[in-house]
């Protein structure tokens, strides 16, 4: 039997991107914010996966970042979703919730 | 009495013991090349240096302003290895790990299960050969060529490209370890002499 835990792998993978959107899409954040409302859930994430997965969803044209003064220490990059991410974000919600009627439907 | 160095993270000087400043070099490296073909390289190692410095700066004792590897370990294993996002190409060097026999071989030195730095292992699993065998071969070689093969390992490990870690494998050995960050080391100094 294959170990479960590699199907779930590639699934919570793809799954990250979706809550890093709607993390960003809630309020605008700064990277350990995102990371501290992951942590602790099964999304529990670092930034050497985070910062990349960010500048993609910048490409994307899906977050964009301003730079605010910190007191502790230098500027810091807050992201907030763009009016695209938004869009982007509500299909996702729709189709999450979507998917989740159908394995329920389905049932076993 | 330990050798300080000086080095900039984000434009920012910070004062490393000289292991960690090696350690440090070797994350960035391997960080780096992990990120190759990605637009935003330099941005996100810019992003990432000062993640590590907030985090070597956190556990800094009151007065200490010296970065050890006691604070500077934690600091990486709280930033984490690089991980890039699916995108295509840039994924497939994760593949062979999990992929196993359906991805072609490439020769890579393998450090995890190491004596060395991996070479015999590396060369073992490409030609498909007992590592046991491969390494006698070059025990056997090392007396024959009168200590040449010193030199022969020595010029392998600088060329042929460290596997990715896997992290479903035990952690390399303390000399494998030390020879990949070296390697590391080695190589990023060449990049930045021939890049100017």
């Amino acid at each position: 039997m294959t170990d479960p835990e590699s199907k779930l792998t590639p699934l919570r993978k793809g799954l990250l991107e979706f809550l890093v959107l709607k993390i960003v899409g809630r309020e605008s954040v700064y990277v350990p914010d995102i990371l501290r409302r992951l942590a602790g859930t099964e999304f529990a994430t670092q930034e050497g996966t985070l910062y990349p997965l960010l500048s993609k969803l910048r490409r994307e044209d899906l977050v964009h970042y301003e730079w605010r003064e910190s007191e502790t220490g230098p500027p810091r990059k807050y992201y907030r979703l763009t009016a695209a991410g938004e869009a982007q974000l509500a299909v996702l919600d729709e189709y999450w919730t979507r998917i989740n009627h159908t394995i329920a439907a389905i049932g076993r | 009495m330990k050798r300080v160095i000086t080095a900039s993270l984000n434009r920012n000087a910070y004062q490393f013991e000289e292991d960690a400043y090696a350690r440090l070099e070797a994350w960035l490296a391997e960080a780096s090349a992990r990120l190759a073909g990605d637009p935003d390289r330099t941005e996100i190692l810019a992003d990432l240096e000062q993640a590590i410095a907030d985090q070597c700066t956190q556990r800094l004792r009151p007065h200490q302003q010296v970065v050890t590897l006691e604070e500077l370990q934690p600091a990486l294993d709280h930033v984490g290895r690089v991980e890039t996002p699916d995108v295509g190409a840039a994924a497939a060097p994760e593949a062979p790990a999990s992929a196993g026999a359906a991805a072609p071989l490439k020769l890579e030195q393998i450090s995890q299960g190491a004596w060395i730095s991996g070479v015999c292992l590396g060369l073992a699993r490409y030609s498909g050969l007992d590592p046991t065998l491969v390494r006698a071969l070059a025990v056997v070689l090392l007396f024959i060529t009168g200590g040449g093969m010193i030199l022969l390992y020595a010029v392998m490990m600088l060329m042929i490209p460290f596997a990715p870690l896997d992290a479903s494998l035990p952690a390399p050995g303390t000399l494998p370890t030390k020879c990949r960050e070296a390697t590391l080391y080695l190589r990023a100094k060449f990049a930045t002499l021939t890049t100017g």
